[in-house]
């Protein structure tokens, strides 16, 4: 049989592979505007990350028109409201493209502020934007830790830290201890997406087990690719031999969904289960059926708080776009809007530098987020608690920590199937 | 590791290898008579999740008038039952493409520039197509056997769908070595691959081998897609990392070789599989495209080539 020559086939496949992924393309704008506010927003519409890209953007222009329905923002300098104007630009969940569109709406189109950055990866290449062209950023979707420990002053984050998130975890874990629900001293397995994300959480975790000695143990943790793991089998045979109590993982929703897939069909049972903020997604629900029940999550928002003025957000969103929220995404998206419509108006001006010292002042009260107050630290990153959920058979999810906001008992350990 | 992990693992791998090989076939086909890379695979892979996605959920979306009428369009299309619609399906869909797109490109025994931008294209417009379609929302196929509790042999633990995507992949390749080795077509396709121009002075219609071939690599792609689906979510940008893979292993197959493509399919699941049990799971992409890196350097002709030496492979 013939043979081709691979070396050549393959040198030119890959090269013409990475010139094609690096090529620009077309995205929606518009150029800014004297009579209003211009903000940009950079977020991925298409590509891996569109689904919650879409959600968060749907979150910015619920705020936007309502604000903008009110008359817009007081500009005390120009002595009168004027409306949010938004230039998009649709990443396409590319972290190059993102940055590069970042810098386009901060150098170009001139905004006053730019939001966006979802996941992590693409809010870390958008970060290093602000302080180079002395733009407030806030991202909506990035919560690594390492985006805010860099010092940067035009750098601010809607989202809690992942280490607060795996802190939680294991708090909420101790809680059921302390209740005498699971017993002091179990082990656990973690299995971590190799990213700020999953190494956040994974320190949030052990910080917590640091603290509070004699409850948790981890015996077994390590990393796996994201993106491009496609099967984890092996990871998963490392997770069962090492005998552990608890398994916890972080991981995005299509990884989620394969690994618990796996972790079901390979018969494999813990006494609690969690996979970050992932779990009551409703495309691992509809994936998974049954298999997601027990399975518990931190989240940064659910409709189901019960705050007067979340029945508000939410009727307004499902005006706007013919929805519900289904997740957290468009929450801190719309509260990101709303803080930095408040910081505008403080700094009665559209520059850049007083409308970020006036961003580091701000708070809003009256925050759809948990704990009800929207606010940053002085390293950009605000810190409100998470709320832990718990998936319960029939669809059914409840909030079972904060207590004050608890919609029901949190099940544990899992029932053996 | 003690025994029962080991030939746990060795189970894994071949399970994994099964769907592997499945995957690559398509490819090998193509690029064997062609010498184009179809970098639009991954999208006929897509496409075929999705035909099998939509055939399973079809009852969901009638009018309850005609599942009345007609009740057998109430029950769901088992996706191993769309899995083996989607061979005729894809076989005409991959014709229609090679007719109205890939027949206007210049031949050459090598591949062109041409043919990898024209397939790069293809597959971005497969993508699109996807997003206007089904937007952007991870989907997946939800069947009795998704969350069942895995079959015992002895110590060995098998889940159920991946045991029968496993045997719908290896029967399907099975079946494609013996037809290649067998029916006229597969010879037509054999002899291309070896040697074009004896193969056109014996007799062998060469523009109706290339056509048929293009079908049958497209026929794969949608099979190994619906397979696929059984075991994954998936989305319009779905099957890249599979693509990847696929590359690699016809690589270690030595790009013509079915039965390489077979050995290339193992390699690499049991590579996968194995390694992670040494070094952490994260460094498993790097292991694979490290040994692509290997062959490359070391097996130019990748396995088959090896072996060629010792006895005649395919």
């Amino acid at each position: 049989m013939k043979h081709g020559s691979v070396p050549r086939f393959a040198i030119c496949t890959l090269l013409l592979i990475t010139l094609l992924a690096f090529a620009p393309t077309a995205s929606h704008s518009s150029t800014a505007d004297e009579n209003a506010i211009s903000i940009g927003v950079v977020l991925p519409v298409t590509g891996k990350e569109g689904k919650p890209g879409q959600y968060q953007k749907e979150g910015i222009e619920t705020a936007i028109k309502k604000i903008n329905e009110a008359g817009g923002v007081f500009v005390r300098d120009q002595g009168k409201k004027l409306p949010f104007k938004v230039v998009f630009y649709d990443d396409e969940s590319d972290a190059a493209k993102s940055a590069s569109l970042a810098e386009r709406c901060m150098i170009s189109d001139n905004v006053t502020a730019v939001l966006g950055g979802y996941s992590t990866t693409l809010g870390e290449a958008e970060s290093v934007m602000a302080d180079r062209h002395q733009t407030p950023w806030i991202t909506t979707g990035a919560g690594a830790t390492s985006t805010f420990s860099r010092g940067y002053q035009f750098a601010f984050g809607a989202l809690s830290p992942i280490t607060v998130l795996g802190s939680d975890t294991a708090q909420f874990l101790g809680n059921l201890m302390d209740q005498h629900k699971l017993k002091k001293g179990l082990t656990v397995a973690m299995a971590l997406e190799n990213t700020d994300h999953g190494i956040d959480y994974g320190n949030g975790i052990n910080q917590w087990i640091e603290k509070h000695p004699g409850y948790l143990k981890v015996v077994f943790s390590e990393k796996f690719e994201y993106p491009g793991t496609t099967d984890f089998s092996g990871l998963l045979q490392k997770v069962k031999n090492a005998k552990a109590d608890i398994f916890l993982a972080d991981a995005h929703l299509q990884d989620y969904i394969t690994m618990h897939r796996q972790y079901l069909q390979a018969g494999m049972h813990h006494q609690m289960v969690s996979y970050g903020a992932r779990g009551p997604d409703d495309a691992a629900r509809k994936a998974l059926g049954a298999g997601t029940d027990y399975i518990f999550a931190g989240l940064w928002w659910s409709k189901k708080l019960n705050y007067p003025q979340i029945q508000q957000f939410v009727n307004d969103y499902k005006k706007y776009t013919g929805h519900e929220p289904d997740s957290w995404y468009a929450a801190p998206a719309y509260e990101s809007v709303r803080i930095l419509a408040q910081a505008i108006e403080k700094a009665g001006t559209l520059d850049r530098i007083k409308v970020r010292d006036a961003l580091r002042k701000a708070e809003l009260k009256d925050s759809i987020l948990p704990g009800a107050i929207f606010k940053f630290g002085p390293n950009g990153q605000t810190g409100y608690p998470f709320l832990i959920v718990q998936n319960k058979p029939g669809d059914k999810v409840d909030i079972v920590l904060p207590k004050q906001a608890a919609t029901g008992d949190a099940v544990a350990p899992i029932p053996v199937r | 590791m003690n025994v029962e992990d080991f030939f746990n693992l060795l189970k894994d791998a071949v399970l994994l290898a099964g769907i592997y090989a499945a995957m690559s076939m398509g490819m090998t086909v193509i690029y064997g008579v062609m010498k184009i890379v179809n970098l639009a695979h991954a999208g006929f892979m897509m496409l075929g999740a999705y035909f099998a996605f939509e055939l399973y959920y079809l009852p969901e979306r009638l009018p309850a008038s005609w599942v009345e009428r007609f009740p057998l369009l109430g029950h769901h299309v088992d996706p191993i039952l769309g899995a083996t619609l989607a061979l005729p399906t894809f076989f005409l869909f991959g014709m229609g493409v090679y007719w109205l797109l890939v027949r206007w490109l210049p031949r050459s025994d090598q591949p062109t520039l041409a043919s990898l931008l024209l397939m790069f294209g293809f597959w971005q417009v497969l993508q699109n197509a996807g997003y206007l379609i089904w937007k952007n929302e991870d989907r997946s196929i939800f069947t009795a056997r998704t969350i069942s509790p895995p079959l015992h042999l002895g110590f060995l633990s098998f889940s159920v769908d991946r045991l029968v995507v496993f045997l719908a992949a290896v029967s399907c390749v099975v079946l494609l070595q013996i037809g290649m080795k067998r029916s006229w077509f597969g010879m037509s396709v054999r002899s291309l691959i070896q040697n074009p121009l004896a193969s056109q002075i014996v007799g062998v219609n060469e523009e109706k081998t290339r056509r048929l071939a293009f079908g049958l690599g497209a026929s794969l792609a949608g099979f190994a897609g619906a397979l696929l689906a059984m075991l994954y979510t998936f989305s319009p940008d779905f099957g890249s990392p599979f693509q990847l893979r696929s590359f690699v292993i016809i690589v270690l197959g030595g790009l013509e070789s079915f039965s390489g493509v077979a050995f290339g399919a193992l390699v690499l699941a049991l590579v996968e599989t194995f390694s992670i049990q040494l070094v952490p799971a994260s460094y498993q992409a790097a292991i694979s495209y490290g040994l692509l890196v290997v062959v490359l350097l070391f097996l130019p002709k990748g396995i088959a080539g090896l072996l060629e030496k010792k006895w005649r492979v395919a």
